[in-house]
């Protein structure tokens, strides 16, 4: 038999709970038969037995490591499959993948984070483990888009959030209800509310291709440095592994240098905002 | 370097014994022209030495089109790999680059590279789109593989280039040294021989670094100029010997089967949503380029294309590389 790890293997996660979150967005809680961590940023890749495995940054937090979650986007074939599943069930996890983000370079800092519809998820993640070291920052303002209410996920955490000393969350629909009696606009109208000291701020955005690339330009008008926006970027990550090539950015493989990048490092490769 | 020299029947002898504990692929010239065949007593006398290049490159011994890496596999019997042109010695180092990186080692690609013992044979002579020496890379190895073989006046010629081919030698008997300096001189004659053919026939194609350049600032134009007869059918990735993408396919109990896939087809990058940013048949072309010339080579060592031709031999629209690169130089 061949000695060593093998890369290519899946540990087994029973499935132990299945969140609705939107209409096309739910939460799938995961206990792993074998230890497993990972750093807030990092993806995983998921797998429905028989049918196919998709990439996904998990939105619970580091810290815990007993269980774990992913929520999830109806948008394609492995996720249409994902969404049919009930509790009880296994799915296959490899991973953890990739550079998350460097919280360790966050200390003493403002942070600011742009997210957008299903880019909250990873965020969550994010948000967890800034409130762990909350102690060690200045403060945490997160600016979140969704194209109706009711497309927004994870409601409580705004309001949990905006109880948290040291944390703001704000919101906005591309489209309102008749219910919804908040901002309207596209993500980035939310940066003319806040109040956040350029210079000594660091700034991460995740979301849609779209959004993520009219967030950054926003970011860059209002003077951020290149190095100080942290971008989660989103390829075909086949493999996670460095090696199958489907999630080239140029010289960059997204699987293992990423996906968190700043806007430095990538913004001369070709497509980054494909 | 040591060489060590046996006559040609003893060597065809010493192959037979080996058979015992080794598997042999070598290259035979058969009606489809120079290719691996596995080797048994009735083959032996029909391999080729000397010859550029086999149809086939190295890497699908070393990545074979599919297989699955989730189940148990046992331990092959040992290899021998004889007759590979440098061409295919040179792309395998960026293998195992990727292979074998210290973060993730694939412990299949590793079990095959230690098992096996790669003879390499001196190109005496060039095929049509032969362009190795563009690229800095020689038509005789001297290195990576353990061995070269050289067939010379009724005798073979071993050059020994790495601890694991001395050890292979030490096992084998009727070696003797060369002492003849003619055998040397005859050897080196047949290799300048061989570049001067190489230098003549490929006036005008860049270099590795300048093709490099050349492709980065490439416009539009020419990309859709030269993708007009590409079918998409990824030939030049599958047959190159350094274009190693893969696709991971799911099967039940949590298997997966690894299967060569290349970037020509359509879909490569598409993601869950639907955008796909090699959409269109020239930026999938120029992506195959960019990732060889311009990409790898920014964080690789070893080069990405070795000069071989075989995606000029293998394209059925005709398209040839080197043309396009000659008129990027214009």
């Amino acid at each position: 038999m061949l000695n060593g790890k093998n890369i290519y293997k899946p540990i087994r996660a029973k499935l132990t709970d299945v969140i609705d979150e939107s209409p096309l967005i739910k939460t799938f809680v995961l206990i792993p038969e074998e230890e497993f961590s990972f750093k807030t940023g990092q993806f995983i890749e998921l797998s429905v037995d028989g049918i196919g495995e998709a990439p996904f940054t998990p939105s619970s937090s580091p810290v815990i490591t007993e269980k774990l979650e992913v929520t999830v986007m109806k948008t394609g074939y492995v996720t249409e499959y994902m969404h049919m599943l009930e509790p009880g069930v296994y799915m296959g996890i490899r991973g953890p993948y990739g550079r998350g983000y460097p919280i360790e370079r966050f200390f003493g800092k403002e942070v600011l984070i742009i997210g957008g519809g299903c880019g909250l998820a990873p965020i969550r993640s994010l948000l967890y483990a800034l409130e762990h070291i909350k102690d060690n920052l200045e403060k945490v303002i997160l600016c979140y888009g969704s194209k109706t209410p009711k497309d927004c996920v994870y409601k409580p955490l705004f309001y949990r959030l905006n109880n948290t000393p040291k944390f703001e969350a704000y919101r906005t629909v591309d489209k309102a209800d008749e219910e919804w009696d908040g901002s309207v606009g596209v993500v980035t109208t939310l940066l003319n509310k806040i109040r956040i000291n350029l210079n000594n701020s660091v700034a991460v955005v995740c979301g849609p291709p779209i959004m993520m690339k009219f967030g950054t330009i926003r970011l860059l008008e209002m003077g951020y440095k290149d190095d100080d926006i942290y971008l989660s970027m989103e390829k075909n990550m086949s493999c996670g592994l460095g090696k199958c090539g489907h999630c080239m950015m140029g010289e960059f493989f997204v699987c293992k240098d990423g996906p968190v990048f700043t806007y430095d490092e990538i913004k001369d490769q070709p497509d980054i905002w494909q | 370097m040591q060489y060590l020299n046996i006559n040609k029947e003893e060597w065809d002898k010493t192959i037979e014994q080996l058979l015992v504990s080794y598997t042999i692929f070598a290259t035979v010239n058969n009606e489809f022209g120079l290719d691996y065949e596995m080797i048994s007593p009735v083959n032996i006398g029909k391999i080729s030495y000397n010859k550029p290049k086999p149809a086939t490159s190295l890497k699908t011994f070393f990545l074979p089109m599919k297989e699955n890496v989730t189940s148990g596999r046992s331990r092959e019997k040992q290899r021998i790999i004889l007759g590979v042109p440098n061409c295919d010695i040179k792309g395998l180092r960026l293998l195992d680059e990727i292979y074998l990186d210290n973060d993730f080692k694939d412990i299949f690609y590793r079990e095959r590279r230690e098992n096996t013992i790669l003879i390499s044979s001196d190109c005496f002579g060039k095929q049509e789109h032969c362009h190795c020496l563009s690229y800095d890379v020689k038509p005789y190895a001297t290195g990576d593989a353990d061995l070269a073989a050289i067939q010379l006046n009724g005798s073979i010629v071993l050059r020994i280039m790495t601890p694991k081919g001395e050890d292979f030698v030490s096992q084998l008997s009727r070696l003797q040294p060369v002492n003849d300096e003619n055998v040397l001189s005859t050897i080196e004659t047949e290799h300048k021989a061989t570049e001067s053919l190489l230098l003549s026939s490929n006036t005008g194609v860049p270099d590795y670094i300048n093709t490099g350049k050349f492709v980065n600032k490439a416009g539009e134009a020419i990309w859709k100029k030269y993708s007009s007869s590409c079918v998409s059918c990824g030939a030049c990735a599958t047959i190159c010997p350094t274009c190693s993408c893969f696709l991971l396919i799911d099967k039940m109990n949590f298997e997966k089967v690894k299967q060569l896939d290349a970037c020509q087809y359509p879909g490569f990058e598409r993601v869950a949503g639907g955008e796909d940013a090699l959409f269109g048949l020239h930026h999938r072309f120029r992506n195959r380029y960019m990732c060889k010339y311009v990409w790898k080579p920014e964080k690789f060592k070893s080069p990405a294309c070795t000069g071989c031709g075989r995606c000029i031999e293998a394209c059925i629209g005709k398209i040839n590389k080197n043309e396009l690169f000659i008129e990027l130089t214009k």
